[in-house]
Protein backbone atom coordinates (compact mmCIF):
# COMPACT_ATOMS: atom_id res chain seq x y z
CA UNK A 1 0.00 0.00 0.00
CA UNK A 2 1.36 3.38 -1.06
CA UNK A 3 1.24 6.69 0.57
CA UNK A 4 0.79 9.76 -1.91
CA UNK A 5 3.49 12.43 -0.63
CA UNK A 6 5.01 10.77 2.19
CA UNK A 7 6.39 12.72 5.63
CA UNK A 8 8.83 11.55 7.82
CA UNK A 9 6.18 10.24 10.35
CA UNK A 10 3.83 8.33 8.18
CA UNK A 11 6.67 6.23 6.97
CA UNK A 12 7.77 5.54 10.45
CA UNK A 13 3.48 4.87 10.94
CA UNK A 14 4.64 7.35 14.24
CA UNK A 15 1.17 9.21 15.03
CA UNK A 16 1.60 13.15 15.60
CA UNK A 17 -0.15 16.18 13.18
CA UNK A 18 1.93 19.35 12.06
CA UNK A 19 -0.03 21.29 14.55
CA UNK A 20 1.25 18.90 17.63
CA UNK A 21 5.32 19.44 16.71
CA UNK A 22 7.38 22.50 17.49
CA UNK A 23 8.89 21.17 14.23
CA UNK A 24 8.35 21.40 10.04
CA UNK A 25 7.63 17.66 9.34
CA UNK A 26 9.60 17.17 6.24
CA UNK A 27 8.74 14.98 3.62
CA UNK A 28 10.74 12.28 1.88
CA UNK A 29 10.50 13.29 -1.80
CA UNK A 30 10.25 16.89 -1.98
CA UNK A 31 11.34 20.13 -0.10
CA UNK A 32 9.16 22.20 1.58
CA UNK A 33 8.21 25.51 0.04
CA UNK A 34 9.29 27.65 3.20
CA UNK A 35 12.67 28.69 4.61
CA UNK A 36 14.68 29.93 7.45
CA UNK A 37 14.09 33.74 7.97
CA UNK A 38 17.24 34.91 10.25
CA UNK A 39 15.21 37.73 11.35
CA UNK A 40 12.80 35.85 13.44
CA UNK A 41 15.65 34.82 15.39
CA UNK A 42 17.13 37.57 15.71
CA UNK A 43 13.75 39.43 17.02
CA UNK A 44 12.20 36.30 18.84
CA UNK A 45 12.00 37.15 22.72
CA UNK A 46 14.39 33.55 23.31
CA UNK A 47 18.03 33.96 24.14
CA UNK A 48 18.93 30.99 22.45
CA UNK A 49 17.46 32.65 19.33
CA UNK A 50 19.06 35.56 19.43
CA UNK A 51 22.49 33.76 20.63
CA UNK A 52 22.17 31.08 17.58
CA UNK A 53 21.46 34.60 15.11
CA UNK A 54 24.60 35.84 16.58
CA UNK A 55 25.98 32.59 15.78
CA UNK A 56 25.40 32.99 11.86
CA UNK A 57 25.90 36.63 12.24
CA UNK A 58 29.55 35.58 13.03
CA UNK A 59 30.10 33.44 11.14
CA UNK A 60 29.11 34.86 8.13
CA UNK A 61 31.14 37.86 8.87
CA UNK A 62 34.46 35.98 9.44
CA UNK A 63 34.13 35.63 5.68
CA UNK A 64 35.03 38.97 5.51
CA UNK A 65 37.70 38.99 8.70
CA UNK A 66 39.16 36.28 5.75
CA UNK A 67 39.22 38.13 2.88
CA UNK A 68 40.91 41.23 4.85
CA UNK A 69 43.43 38.49 5.53
CA UNK A 70 44.22 37.98 2.09
CA UNK A 71 42.60 34.35 2.71
CA UNK A 72 40.14 34.44 -0.30
CA UNK A 73 40.65 30.72 -1.26
CA UNK A 74 39.49 29.56 2.34
CA UNK A 75 36.27 32.22 2.28
CA UNK A 76 35.29 31.10 -0.79
CA UNK A 77 35.11 27.76 0.29
CA UNK A 78 33.15 28.47 3.39
CA UNK A 79 30.40 30.41 1.29
CA UNK A 80 29.82 27.21 -0.97
CA UNK A 81 29.99 24.74 1.28
CA UNK A 82 27.60 27.04 3.23
CA UNK A 83 25.13 27.99 0.58
CA UNK A 84 23.28 24.31 0.64
CA UNK A 85 21.91 22.34 3.25
CA UNK A 86 19.93 18.86 1.92
CA UNK A 87 19.08 18.14 5.28
CA UNK A 88 16.83 20.89 6.06
CA UNK A 89 15.19 20.14 2.75
CA UNK A 90 13.44 23.54 2.14
CA UNK A 91 12.81 24.96 -0.86
CA UNK A 92 11.25 23.99 -4.22
CA UNK A 93 13.41 20.94 -5.08
CA UNK A 94 11.46 18.02 -6.20
CA UNK A 95 14.28 15.55 -5.03
CA UNK A 96 15.67 17.08 -1.77
CA UNK A 97 18.58 18.31 -3.26
CA UNK A 98 19.95 21.23 -4.42
CA UNK A 99 23.08 22.96 -5.65
CA UNK A 100 25.56 24.78 -4.32
CA UNK A 101 26.33 28.29 -5.96
CA UNK A 102 29.30 28.77 -7.92
CA UNK A 103 33.14 30.24 -7.65
CA UNK A 104 31.68 33.48 -9.23
CA UNK A 105 28.48 33.93 -7.15
CA UNK A 106 30.34 33.30 -4.01
CA UNK A 107 33.20 35.96 -5.05
CA UNK A 108 30.19 38.16 -5.59
CA UNK A 109 29.04 38.08 -2.05
CA UNK A 110 32.81 38.44 -0.59
CA UNK A 111 33.70 41.72 -3.02
CA UNK A 112 31.17 43.02 -0.82
CA UNK A 113 32.92 42.92 2.35
CA UNK A 114 36.13 44.70 0.15
CA UNK A 115 33.76 47.35 -1.45
CA UNK A 116 31.36 48.38 1.02
CA UNK A 117 33.46 50.29 3.84
CA UNK A 118 31.01 50.09 6.73
CA UNK A 119 30.49 46.31 5.80
CA UNK A 120 34.47 45.97 5.72
CA UNK A 121 34.71 48.12 8.67
CA UNK A 122 31.78 46.41 10.97
CA UNK A 123 29.98 43.30 9.38
CA UNK A 124 26.88 42.71 8.98
CA UNK A 125 23.60 42.92 11.65
CA UNK A 126 21.68 41.31 9.17
CA UNK A 127 23.49 39.27 6.36
CA UNK A 128 20.10 39.14 4.30
CA UNK A 129 20.83 41.77 3.27
CA UNK A 130 23.41 40.17 0.97
CA UNK A 131 20.17 39.90 -1.49
CA UNK A 132 19.94 43.84 -2.15
CA UNK A 133 23.89 43.77 -3.24
CA UNK A 134 24.61 40.63 -4.87
CA UNK A 135 22.72 39.54 -7.87
CA UNK A 136 21.33 35.75 -8.09
CA UNK A 137 21.67 35.52 -4.31
CA UNK A 138 18.48 34.47 -3.43
CA UNK A 139 15.39 33.31 -0.32
CA UNK A 140 17.13 30.14 -0.39
CA UNK A 141 20.94 30.99 0.36
CA UNK A 142 19.75 32.71 2.85
CA UNK A 143 17.62 29.86 4.83
CA UNK A 144 20.75 27.04 3.90
CA UNK A 145 23.40 29.52 5.00
CA UNK A 146 21.90 30.13 8.71
CA UNK A 147 20.85 26.61 8.49
CA UNK A 148 24.92 25.30 8.02
CA UNK A 149 26.08 28.02 10.19
CA UNK A 150 23.92 26.45 13.19
CA UNK A 151 23.70 22.82 12.05
CA UNK A 152 25.71 21.54 15.59
CA UNK A 153 22.15 23.10 16.96
CA UNK A 154 20.16 21.77 14.69
CA UNK A 155 21.29 18.21 15.16
CA UNK A 156 21.04 18.62 19.02
CA UNK A 157 17.43 19.84 18.74
CA UNK A 158 16.83 16.76 15.78
CA UNK A 159 18.19 13.91 18.45
CA UNK A 160 16.01 15.66 21.18
CA UNK A 161 12.60 15.46 19.17
CA UNK A 162 13.53 12.15 17.44
CA UNK A 163 13.78 10.81 21.09
CA UNK A 164 10.16 12.73 22.30
CA UNK A 165 8.03 11.52 19.59
CA UNK A 166 9.66 8.19 18.89
CA UNK A 167 11.18 8.88 15.48
CA UNK A 168 14.13 6.33 15.11
CA UNK A 169 17.75 7.61 14.41
CA UNK A 170 20.50 5.83 12.77
CA UNK A 171 24.55 6.79 12.92
CA UNK A 172 25.21 8.70 10.00
CA UNK A 173 28.22 10.84 8.97
CA UNK A 174 27.44 14.86 8.35
CA UNK A 175 29.89 16.23 5.68
CA UNK A 176 28.90 19.51 6.12
CA UNK A 177 29.22 20.64 10.15
CA UNK A 178 30.01 24.42 10.75
CA UNK A 179 32.87 24.45 13.34
CA UNK A 180 32.28 27.72 15.48
CA UNK A 181 35.49 27.59 17.21
CA UNK A 182 38.04 27.05 14.15
CA UNK A 183 35.34 29.00 11.36
CA UNK A 184 35.85 25.84 9.30
CA UNK A 185 33.40 22.94 8.34
CA UNK A 186 34.43 19.64 9.42
CA UNK A 187 32.74 16.14 9.12
CA UNK A 188 30.98 14.73 11.96
CA UNK A 189 29.82 11.32 13.02
CA UNK A 190 26.09 11.82 14.83
CA UNK A 191 22.68 10.05 14.87
CA UNK A 192 19.99 11.74 13.04
CA UNK A 193 16.89 10.74 11.50
CA UNK A 194 17.37 9.02 7.97
CA UNK A 195 15.41 9.45 4.87
CA UNK A 196 14.30 6.07 4.09
CA UNK A 197 14.50 6.28 0.24
CA UNK A 198 18.43 7.32 0.18
CA UNK A 199 19.26 6.82 3.80
CA UNK A 200 20.42 10.81 3.77
CA UNK A 201 20.13 12.58 7.28
CA UNK A 202 17.46 14.68 8.24
CA UNK A 203 17.20 17.47 10.51
CA UNK A 204 14.44 19.25 11.94
CA UNK A 205 14.40 22.94 12.27
CA UNK A 206 11.90 24.88 14.56
CA UNK A 207 8.49 25.86 13.04
CA UNK A 208 8.80 29.15 14.50
CA UNK A 209 11.89 29.84 12.14
CA UNK A 210 10.16 29.59 9.12
CA UNK A 211 8.43 31.86 7.02
CA UNK A 212 7.79 32.10 3.04
CA UNK A 213 9.84 35.35 2.27
CA UNK A 214 12.51 36.44 4.32
CA UNK A 215 11.31 39.68 6.03
CA UNK A 216 14.22 41.31 4.55
CA UNK A 217 14.12 40.85 0.83
CA UNK A 218 14.45 42.71 -2.37
CA UNK A 219 11.24 42.91 -3.52
CA UNK A 220 9.84 44.48 -0.55
CA UNK A 221 12.96 46.67 -0.32
CA UNK A 222 11.98 47.68 -4.24
CA UNK A 223 8.35 48.35 -3.93
CA UNK A 224 8.02 49.45 -0.25
CA UNK A 225 10.95 51.42 0.02
CA UNK A 226 13.06 52.58 -3.31
CA UNK A 227 10.10 53.28 -4.80
CA UNK A 228 8.65 55.54 -2.35
CA UNK A 229 11.02 56.74 -1.18
CA UNK A 230 13.98 57.25 -2.89
CA UNK A 231 13.04 56.71 -6.56
CA UNK A 232 12.04 60.44 -7.67
CA UNK A 233 9.54 61.05 -10.73
CA UNK A 234 10.42 61.15 -14.21
CA UNK A 235 14.42 59.37 -13.39
CA UNK A 236 14.85 56.13 -15.10
CA UNK A 237 13.51 53.26 -13.13
CA UNK A 238 16.91 50.87 -12.53
CA UNK A 239 16.84 47.33 -14.02
CA UNK A 240 17.75 44.96 -11.25
CA UNK A 241 21.89 45.13 -12.00
CA UNK A 242 21.63 48.76 -11.72
CA UNK A 243 19.78 48.86 -9.07
CA UNK A 244 21.83 46.54 -6.48
CA UNK A 245 24.98 48.65 -7.51
CA UNK A 246 23.34 51.35 -6.83
CA UNK A 247 22.89 49.42 -2.99
CA UNK A 248 26.31 48.61 -3.31
CA UNK A 249 27.46 52.38 -3.58
CA UNK A 250 25.09 53.93 -1.39
CA UNK A 251 24.93 50.90 1.37
CA UNK A 252 23.72 53.86 4.17
CA UNK A 253 20.33 53.62 2.10
CA UNK A 254 20.47 50.16 2.69
CA UNK A 255 20.75 50.79 6.58
CA UNK A 256 18.23 52.69 6.76
CA UNK A 257 15.70 49.95 5.37
CA UNK A 258 17.06 47.21 7.83
CA UNK A 259 16.53 49.74 10.80
CA UNK A 260 12.90 50.52 9.23
CA UNK A 261 12.54 46.74 9.37
CA UNK A 262 13.86 46.24 12.79
CA UNK A 263 11.75 49.32 14.33
CA UNK A 264 8.43 47.03 12.49
CA UNK A 265 9.33 43.47 13.89
CA UNK A 266 6.10 43.09 15.72
CA UNK A 267 4.57 42.89 12.47
CA UNK A 268 7.42 40.20 11.66
CA UNK A 269 5.44 36.78 12.09
CA UNK A 270 6.61 33.14 11.25
CA UNK A 271 4.24 31.68 8.11
CA UNK A 272 2.21 28.65 9.39
CA UNK A 273 2.85 25.49 6.89
CA UNK A 274 -1.32 24.96 6.49
CA UNK A 275 -2.87 28.12 6.91
CA UNK A 276 -7.02 27.91 7.50
CA UNK A 277 -9.31 29.98 4.67
CA UNK A 278 -10.98 32.56 7.51
CA UNK A 279 -14.54 32.10 8.36
CA UNK A 280 -15.94 35.07 5.91
CA UNK A 281 -14.45 32.68 3.18
CA UNK A 282 -15.55 29.58 3.85
CA UNK A 283 -19.04 31.05 4.10
CA UNK A 284 -18.61 32.36 0.44
CA UNK A 285 -17.20 29.17 -0.82
CA UNK A 286 -20.54 27.32 0.93
CA UNK A 287 -22.90 29.89 -0.92
CA UNK A 288 -21.04 29.20 -4.23
CA UNK A 289 -21.27 25.28 -3.56
CA UNK A 290 -24.70 25.81 -3.08
CA UNK A 291 -25.71 27.58 -6.33
CA UNK A 292 -23.87 25.32 -8.53
CA UNK A 293 -25.70 22.97 -10.64
CA UNK A 294 -24.75 19.07 -10.37
CA UNK A 295 -22.90 18.00 -13.86
CA UNK A 296 -20.78 19.74 -16.10
CA UNK A 297 -22.72 22.68 -17.20
CA UNK A 298 -21.05 25.70 -17.33
CA UNK A 299 -17.26 23.56 -15.60
CA UNK A 300 -19.71 23.41 -12.53
CA UNK A 301 -17.92 20.10 -11.91
CA UNK A 302 -14.89 21.79 -11.94
CA UNK A 303 -15.52 24.95 -9.76
CA UNK A 304 -17.50 22.32 -7.41
CA UNK A 305 -14.12 20.43 -7.11
CA UNK A 306 -12.01 24.06 -6.19
CA UNK A 307 -14.21 25.18 -3.77
CA UNK A 308 -14.72 21.66 -1.87
CA UNK A 309 -10.22 21.57 -1.94
CA UNK A 310 -10.16 24.77 -0.43
CA UNK A 311 -13.02 24.60 1.91
CA UNK A 312 -12.66 20.55 3.29
CA UNK A 313 -8.76 21.26 3.57
CA UNK A 314 -9.30 23.84 6.27
CA UNK A 315 -12.68 22.28 7.63
CA UNK A 316 -10.82 19.03 8.95
CA UNK A 317 -7.51 21.12 10.05
CA UNK A 318 -5.86 20.50 12.51
CA UNK A 319 -6.97 16.93 12.89
CA UNK A 320 -6.60 15.81 9.75
CA UNK A 321 -3.62 17.42 7.31
CA UNK A 322 -3.95 17.51 3.78
CA UNK A 323 -1.87 15.96 1.86
CA UNK A 324 -2.22 17.04 -1.85
CA UNK A 325 -5.02 16.97 -4.81
CA UNK A 326 -4.71 14.04 -7.38
CA UNK A 327 -6.49 13.47 -10.40
CA UNK A 328 -6.86 9.68 -11.99
CA UNK A 329 -8.90 8.49 -14.95
CA UNK A 330 -11.21 5.37 -14.19
CA UNK A 331 -12.97 4.02 -17.21
CA UNK A 332 -12.49 7.59 -19.32
CA UNK A 333 -14.21 9.75 -16.24
CA UNK A 334 -11.64 12.17 -14.65
CA UNK A 335 -11.67 11.68 -10.95
CA UNK A 336 -10.61 14.07 -8.84
CA UNK A 337 -9.61 12.98 -5.56
CA UNK A 338 -8.21 15.13 -1.81
CA UNK A 339 -5.57 12.72 0.31
CA UNK A 340 -5.46 13.74 3.94
CA UNK A 341 -2.59 12.05 6.02
CA UNK A 342 -4.51 9.90 8.84
CA UNK A 343 -2.19 10.82 12.14
CA UNK A 344 -4.92 9.19 14.51
CA UNK A 345 -5.45 12.85 16.28
CA UNK A 346 -8.96 11.52 17.29
CA UNK A 347 -10.51 7.90 18.80
CA UNK A 348 -12.63 7.71 15.65
CA UNK A 349 -9.69 8.45 13.40
CA UNK A 350 -7.77 5.68 15.26
CA UNK A 351 -10.22 3.21 14.71
CA UNK A 352 -10.03 3.52 10.65
CA UNK A 353 -6.40 3.40 11.51
CA UNK A 354 -6.85 -0.02 13.01
CA UNK A 355 -10.15 -1.69 11.76
CA UNK A 356 -9.22 -0.57 7.85
CA UNK A 357 -5.57 0.04 7.22
CA UNK A 358 -6.38 3.71 6.76
CA UNK A 359 -3.39 5.73 6.37
CA UNK A 360 -4.72 8.19 4.16
CA UNK A 361 -7.72 9.62 3.86
CA UNK A 362 -9.24 9.85 0.11
CA UNK A 363 -11.81 11.97 -0.57
CA UNK A 364 -13.61 11.49 -4.00
CA UNK A 365 -15.61 14.83 -5.17
CA UNK A 366 -18.51 13.89 -7.36
CA UNK A 367 -20.84 16.83 -8.40
CA UNK A 368 -23.28 14.20 -9.87
CA UNK A 369 -27.09 14.74 -8.85
CA UNK A 370 -27.48 11.51 -7.60
CA UNK A 371 -24.52 8.81 -6.27
CA UNK A 372 -25.07 5.56 -7.99
CA UNK A 373 -24.13 1.74 -7.81
CA UNK A 374 -21.66 2.45 -10.06
CA UNK A 375 -19.89 5.38 -8.65
CA UNK A 376 -19.20 2.63 -5.37
CA UNK A 377 -18.12 -0.09 -7.37
CA UNK A 378 -15.78 2.32 -9.24
CA UNK A 379 -14.42 3.42 -5.65
CA UNK A 380 -14.11 -0.09 -4.01
CA UNK A 381 -12.24 -1.17 -7.52
CA UNK A 382 -9.86 1.38 -6.31
CA UNK A 383 -9.54 1.12 -3.02
CA UNK A 384 -8.10 -2.53 -3.51
CA UNK A 385 -5.36 -1.10 -5.70
CA UNK A 386 -4.28 1.65 -3.68
CA UNK A 387 -5.68 2.88 -0.05
CA UNK A 388 -7.12 1.22 2.66
CA UNK A 389 -10.76 0.23 3.16
CA UNK A 390 -11.97 3.50 4.13
CA UNK A 391 -12.92 6.08 1.28
CA UNK A 392 -15.24 9.16 1.51
CA UNK A 393 -17.46 10.47 -1.43
CA UNK A 394 -18.13 13.77 -1.34
CA UNK A 395 -21.74 14.35 -3.15
CA UNK A 396 -24.46 17.04 -3.57
CA UNK A 397 -27.29 14.86 -2.35
CA UNK A 398 -28.40 12.46 0.57
CA UNK A 399 -27.62 9.25 -1.13
CA UNK A 400 -30.92 6.55 -2.50
CA UNK A 401 -31.38 4.13 0.73
CA UNK A 402 -30.77 1.14 -2.22
CA UNK A 403 -26.96 3.21 -2.60
CA UNK A 404 -26.49 3.49 0.96
CA UNK A 405 -27.48 0.19 1.23
CA UNK A 406 -24.73 -0.53 -1.37
CA UNK A 407 -21.75 0.34 1.14
CA UNK A 408 -23.37 -1.51 4.05
CA UNK A 409 -23.13 -4.63 1.87
CA UNK A 410 -19.73 -3.89 0.43
CA UNK A 411 -18.78 -4.15 4.52
CA UNK A 412 -20.62 -6.63 4.75
CA UNK A 413 -18.52 -8.72 2.47
CA UNK A 414 -15.54 -7.01 2.14
CA UNK A 415 -15.05 -5.10 5.20
CA UNK A 416 -15.10 -1.92 3.09
CA UNK A 417 -16.25 1.57 4.39
CA UNK A 418 -17.41 3.98 2.34
CA UNK A 419 -18.92 7.24 3.70
CA UNK A 420 -20.84 9.53 1.78
CA UNK A 421 -21.09 13.11 2.70
CA UNK A 422 -23.74 15.08 0.98
CA UNK A 423 -24.28 19.31 0.81
CA UNK A 424 -26.05 19.34 4.20
CA UNK A 425 -22.88 17.90 5.74
CA UNK A 426 -20.55 20.41 4.45
CA UNK A 427 -23.03 23.47 5.46
CA UNK A 428 -23.10 21.69 8.74
CA UNK A 429 -19.16 21.42 9.04
CA UNK A 430 -18.72 25.06 7.60
CA UNK A 431 -21.74 26.07 10.40
CA UNK A 432 -19.61 24.77 13.33
CA UNK A 433 -16.64 25.81 11.56
CA UNK A 434 -17.42 29.41 12.26
CA UNK A 435 -19.47 28.97 15.52
CA UNK A 436 -16.62 26.97 16.87
CA UNK A 437 -19.03 25.03 18.79
CA UNK A 438 -17.55 21.44 17.73
CA UNK A 439 -15.04 20.55 15.77
CA UNK A 440 -15.77 20.15 11.83
CA UNK A 441 -14.59 16.58 11.56
CA UNK A 442 -17.28 15.56 13.96
CA UNK A 443 -19.05 15.71 11.27
CA UNK A 444 -17.63 12.68 9.88
CA UNK A 445 -17.39 10.83 12.81
CA UNK A 446 -20.78 11.30 13.14
CA UNK A 447 -21.38 9.92 9.53
CA UNK A 448 -19.26 7.24 10.27
CA UNK A 449 -20.90 6.49 13.53
CA UNK A 450 -24.46 6.21 11.45
CA UNK A 451 -22.76 3.48 8.69
CA UNK A 452 -21.50 0.93 11.87
CA UNK A 453 -24.81 1.31 12.97
CA UNK A 454 -26.33 0.43 10.25
CA UNK A 455 -23.98 -2.66 9.58
CA UNK A 456 -25.12 -5.61 10.61
CA UNK A 457 -23.89 -7.24 13.99
CA UNK B 1 -45.92 13.39 46.10
CA UNK B 2 -43.72 14.68 49.14
CA UNK B 3 -42.26 17.53 49.83
CA UNK B 4 -38.84 16.77 48.80
CA UNK B 5 -39.99 15.67 45.77
CA UNK B 6 -41.96 18.70 44.97
CA UNK B 7 -39.35 20.71 45.50
CA UNK B 8 -37.19 18.76 43.24
CA UNK B 9 -39.57 19.17 40.87
CA UNK B 10 -39.67 23.18 40.88
CA UNK B 11 -35.83 23.02 40.54
CA UNK B 12 -35.66 20.64 37.22
CA UNK B 13 -39.01 22.42 35.75
CA UNK B 14 -36.88 25.97 36.50
CA UNK B 15 -33.51 24.46 35.17
CA UNK B 16 -35.42 23.25 32.30
CA UNK B 17 -37.40 26.36 31.65
CA UNK B 18 -34.08 28.39 32.11
CA UNK B 19 -31.97 25.87 29.36
CA UNK B 20 -34.93 26.34 27.10
CA UNK B 21 -35.08 29.81 26.85
CA UNK B 22 -31.46 30.01 26.35
CA UNK B 23 -31.07 27.17 23.41
CA UNK B 24 -34.17 28.89 21.73
CA UNK B 25 -32.46 31.95 21.46
CA UNK B 26 -29.20 30.14 20.02
CA UNK B 27 -31.64 28.15 17.83
CA UNK B 28 -33.87 31.26 16.11
CA UNK B 29 -30.14 32.62 15.32
CA UNK B 30 -28.74 29.04 13.88
CA UNK B 31 -30.74 26.50 14.10
CA UNK B 32 -28.11 24.13 12.23
CA UNK B 33 -25.40 24.82 14.55
CA UNK B 34 -24.29 21.66 16.91
CA UNK B 35 -24.57 22.30 20.33
CA UNK B 36 -20.93 22.55 22.46
CA UNK B 37 -20.12 19.24 24.58
CA UNK B 38 -20.03 21.22 27.53
CA UNK B 39 -23.56 22.21 27.07
CA UNK B 40 -24.17 18.87 25.91
CA UNK B 41 -22.92 17.45 29.17
CA UNK B 42 -25.68 19.78 31.59
CA UNK B 43 -28.43 19.14 29.04
CA UNK B 44 -28.41 15.37 29.56
CA UNK B 45 -27.59 15.49 33.05
CA UNK B 46 -30.77 17.53 32.99
CA UNK B 47 -32.97 14.94 30.57
CA UNK B 48 -31.37 12.35 33.42
CA UNK B 49 -33.16 13.99 36.25
CA UNK B 50 -36.33 14.42 34.41
CA UNK B 51 -36.48 11.11 33.49
CA UNK B 52 -36.62 9.84 37.21
CA UNK B 53 -39.40 12.93 37.94
CA UNK B 54 -41.30 11.43 34.72
CA UNK B 55 -42.63 7.61 34.64
CA UNK B 56 -41.63 5.89 30.65
CA UNK B 57 -45.27 6.44 30.07
CA UNK B 58 -45.31 10.14 31.08
CA UNK B 59 -42.28 10.93 28.92
CA UNK B 60 -42.95 12.64 25.47
CA UNK B 61 -40.87 9.82 23.23
CA UNK B 62 -40.72 6.48 23.74
CA UNK B 63 -36.97 5.43 23.52
CA UNK B 64 -35.22 8.90 23.81
CA UNK B 65 -33.53 9.42 27.14
CA UNK B 66 -30.48 11.46 26.47
CA UNK B 67 -28.90 12.90 23.00
CA UNK B 68 -26.12 11.18 21.85
CA UNK B 69 -22.67 13.82 21.82
CA UNK B 70 -21.44 12.19 18.90
CA UNK B 71 -24.47 12.47 16.66
CA UNK B 72 -23.83 16.28 17.09
CA UNK B 73 -26.90 17.57 18.37
CA UNK B 74 -28.15 21.05 16.63
CA UNK B 75 -29.80 24.14 18.49
CA UNK B 76 -33.38 23.18 17.06
CA UNK B 77 -32.93 19.75 17.54
CA UNK B 78 -32.69 20.06 21.43
CA UNK B 79 -35.42 23.24 21.63
CA UNK B 80 -37.75 20.52 20.11
CA UNK B 81 -36.94 17.83 22.54
CA UNK B 82 -37.16 20.81 25.87
CA UNK B 83 -40.27 21.43 24.10
CA UNK B 84 -41.94 18.47 24.74
CA UNK B 85 -40.67 17.76 28.02
CA UNK B 86 -42.09 21.41 29.24
CA UNK B 87 -45.27 19.91 28.07
CA UNK B 88 -45.06 16.58 29.65
CA UNK B 89 -43.86 18.45 32.88
CA UNK B 90 -46.95 20.90 32.42
CA UNK B 91 -48.87 17.91 32.17
CA UNK B 92 -47.64 15.92 35.17
CA UNK B 93 -47.67 18.98 37.49
CA UNK B 94 -51.75 19.83 36.22
CA UNK B 95 -51.83 16.16 37.58
CA UNK B 96 -50.65 16.83 41.35
CA UNK B 97 -51.93 20.61 41.46
CA UNK B 98 -55.33 21.74 43.09
CA UNK B 99 -57.15 24.65 43.20
CA UNK B 100 -58.53 26.05 46.81
CA UNK B 101 -60.64 28.62 48.18
CA UNK B 102 -60.89 29.80 51.81
CA UNK B 103 -62.67 32.50 53.56
CA UNK B 104 -60.76 35.11 55.10
CA UNK B 105 -63.20 37.35 57.37
CA UNK B 106 -64.64 39.43 54.02
CA UNK B 107 -63.35 37.58 50.97
CA UNK B 108 -62.17 34.96 49.23
CA UNK B 109 -59.01 34.06 48.61
CA UNK B 110 -58.25 31.41 45.38
CA UNK B 111 -55.24 29.68 44.93
CA UNK B 112 -53.17 26.63 43.42
CA UNK B 113 -51.24 24.17 45.75
CA UNK B 114 -49.55 20.88 45.36
CA UNK B 115 -50.76 18.15 46.51
CA UNK B 116 -48.43 16.20 49.09
CA UNK B 117 -49.22 12.29 50.16
CA UNK B 118 -52.63 12.77 48.18
CA UNK B 119 -53.70 15.87 50.26
CA UNK B 120 -53.77 19.54 49.70
CA UNK B 121 -50.53 21.43 51.00
CA UNK B 122 -49.64 25.09 51.84
CA UNK B 123 -46.90 24.77 49.06
CA UNK B 124 -48.16 27.18 46.48
CA UNK B 125 -47.86 27.21 42.89
CA UNK B 126 -49.57 28.83 39.82
CA UNK B 127 -52.37 27.69 37.86
CA UNK B 128 -52.14 24.84 35.10
CA UNK B 129 -51.25 26.61 32.10
CA UNK B 130 -53.96 25.11 29.46
CA UNK B 131 -57.13 25.66 32.03
CA UNK B 132 -59.08 29.02 31.94
CA UNK B 133 -61.51 29.68 34.29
Amino acid sequence: MSILRPRLNDFHKIPFTQEEVGFAIPFLDEDISLYVDPFLLWKSPSMQDNSLHLSITNSFNNLGFLVNNRKEKAAIDIIIRASECNEVGFGTSKSRIGKRIGSKLAKSVLDVFTIIPQINKSGFIHFEEIQLLVDSFSKDRVSDIACNFIKSFLIDYTIEQAEQYGIPIEKVKLQNVYDLKNNKFDEEQTHLPVNPINKTPILFVPKRWLRFIPWINSDDYLNNYYVKKIHKEGDEFPDRVKLLRFNRDNYDIVKTYTAIKEKQLEHCKNDPLFRQIPVISAKRKITTISNLPTGKTENADRKYEYNICQLMASLVYPHLDFAQEQSRTDSGVLIRDLIFYNNRSLDFLKDIYNDYGCRQIVMELKNVREVNREHIFQLNRYLNDQFGKFEIIVARNQPLKKVFKNTIDLWSGQRRCILILDDSDIKMMAQVFESKQRYPIEIIKKKYIEFTRACPS
Amino acid sequence: MTNDEVENFEKIFGQFEGLHKEIGILSKKSPNDAINKFKLSFINKLLAEANEVLDEEQRPFDGFDSFDEDQLPTNSDVTMIFEQYLYCFEQFRSENIKHTQKWFGDKYVEKWVWLVEGQESEIQTAPPKKIKR
